[in-house]
């Protein structure tokens, strides 16, 4: 059995605050959906899990050249979040200076909506 | 399989231009099939690569529509996209169609036109390489990316941005020798270092330009190629993928798809890294550059800008890397590039790229990467 999240279900969570990760039922492998099988041990053992938002920054960047329909939100950061339960994942950093982001930064999930779309975004951890 | 050889080249200059991509390719083709010393109706099939011509030329299928500018309208036709390994793409699959004795003579290339587009739209426009669901709602742009990535590399190595400057200094030295290329002027490391900054920490001078042209080459069969000029073998050409989102990948300071296209490549030509006597690689940001020569291993992991700042990778260095000016100079017109490398490599192997030329060439590597580091070609052509 293997239950599959869709990003249309990913992102309706999402906007509500509550983020789901999937792991894999033969290798323990943690991914963000959407997955068929499983990329370490191909293997289609999917269970959903829920994921607390909590993390620390792996890498970020400021964007100060946008893309189109941008441009008043420049500069602003966009992180790879290594969260606490081990999976990577990437979103918009919020409410944080821009020159206090470094490498470690404990921060936590928060779902933004850009164009009516749900993104995925980070604010302080406290 | 049949050997399969390049036998002729062709590049528009690039920059700015005031023709579609099908008239920019059209030039590339009759350059290429003139060198190739070939009839028009020699070629069997066409290899097409284009990227954003439907944003940005409201024109998709347009491999017919470069068939017909070229004169040429009942050859079969198709589009590739691998984002910015495209051309490269349409390569390898049509070396296969050579060698397993499909076709004897094809025309592989491509083109792109981007500079009638406002920055902000062409920078939209190439984001759509990215993820739709996570990279592109948070505003995630390529320079963004290779941000990303630079920062993984110098938290785990210490490569600093002065090491990724002398990566574009380099590039522009050496494009100043390429009378195709988009800039042909030196730039200093200071110059580089206090360029405006585009993504942290990425700087303008880390970044190539936006650019049209178009690349195209003639390939042939053995039997055919015996009678060209100066055929050049292709000895391996491998494909490999990564993840597409850049949190799905286990390691940002490596390119794990490079490793694994150079790796194939090797094994496929029969040759290693140091076998190879010039390169031209992906250098579309400066640590791309780096992240490459590691990952095509010529250096260890980490120490890719030390052999920039050595100037190891310099014409007249112990293994020049993109005597052309690479993208940062050269320019990187996105459905052409990975053609243009091709063509490099092999008019240094013929001996014939004048003051850029790397004494005694003989066997060329070509590094093409696409998108958020999800796609990468590697060839590798012998002049024997
Ligand atoms: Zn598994």
């Amino acid at each position: 059995m293997s239950k599959v999240i869709t990003l249309k279900a990913f992102f309706e969570e999402a906007r509500a605050g509550r983020l789901t990760g999937i792991r894999c039922g033969r290798c323990g492998e943690l991914a963000i959906p959407p997955k068929e099988f499983c990329p370490a041990c191909q293997e289609r053992a999917w269970e959903p899990v829920p994921l607390g938002g909590h993390g620390t920054i792996a890498s970020f960047t400021v964007i100060r050249v946008p893309p189109r329909g941008r441009a008043a939100e420049a500069p602003y950061a966009v992180a790879v979040v290594r969260l606490d339960e081990g999976v990577s994942l990437l979103g918009r950093i919020v409410d944080i200076p821009l020159d206090a982001l470094k490498l470690g930064l404990p921060v936590r999930f928060r779902p933004l909506v850009h164009d009516n779309q749900t993104v995925v975004g980070f604010g302080p951890a406290v | 399989m049949r050997r399969v050889a390049v036998v002729g080249v062709g590049v528009t200059k690039f920059g700015k231009h005031e023709r579609s991509s099908a008239e920019l390719f059209a030039e590339a083709a009759r350059d290429a099939i003139q060198d190739a010393g070939v009839s028009p109706r020699a070629i069997q099939a066409i290899y097409f690569g284009n990227v954003v011509g439907g944003e940005a030329e409201r024109q998709l299928h347009m491999g017919p529509q470069a068939a017909s500018v070229l004169g040429i309208p009942a050859v079969p036709t198709t589009r590739f996209e691998t984002a910015c390994a495209t051309s490269h793409a349409a390569f390898r699959h049509a070396v296969m169609e050579v060698a397993a004795g499909v076709s004897d003579v094809l025309l592989v290339g491509g083109a792109e036109r981007v500079l009638n587009l406002p920055t902000d739209s062409a920078t939209e426009y190439f984001a759509f390489a990215s993820d739709a669901a996570f990279e592109q709602p948070a505003g995630l742009t390529f320079a963004g990316v290779f941000a990303l990535m630079a920062r993984a590399h110098m938290a785990k190595y210490g490569t600093t941005e002065e090491q990724m400057a002398h990566v574009a200094v380099k590039n522009h030295r050496h494009g100043v020798l390429n009378p195709k290329a988009q800039f042909q002027k030196e730039i200093t490391l200071e110059q580089v270092l206090a360029s405006p900054k585009i993504a942290d920490p990425l700087k303008l001078y880390d970044c190539c330009p936006f650019t049209d042209g178009a690349a195209a080459v003639v390939l042939a069969s053995e039997e055919v190629a015996r009678k060209s000029r100066k055929p050049i073998w292709i000895l391996g050409s491998a494909a490999a993928s990564d993840s597409m989102c850049l949190h799905d990948k286990k390691d940002l300071s490596r390119i794990l798809a490079t490793e694994r296209a150079a790796q194939a490549a090797y094994r496929l030509a029969g040759r290693g890294p140091e076998d190879v006597d010039v390169v031209e690689l992906h250098d579309c940001f400066t640590i791309a550059e780096i992240m490459a020569t590691e990952g095509l291993g010529f250096f260890e992991p980490g120490t890719g800008g030390i052999a920039a700042e050595k100037g190891w990778t310099s014409l007249g260095g112990k293994l020049p890397v993109n005597p052309s000016g690479g993208l940062k100079a050269k320019g990187h017109p996105i459905g052409a590039t990975g053609a243009a490398q091709i063509a490099e490599i092999v008019t240094q192997l013929r001996g014939e790229a004048g003051p850029r030329q790397v004494d005694g060439a003989r066997v060329g590597l070509v590094h093409t990467l696409g998108g958020n580091a999800a796609t990468v070609l590697v060839s590798l052509l012998g002049s024997e």
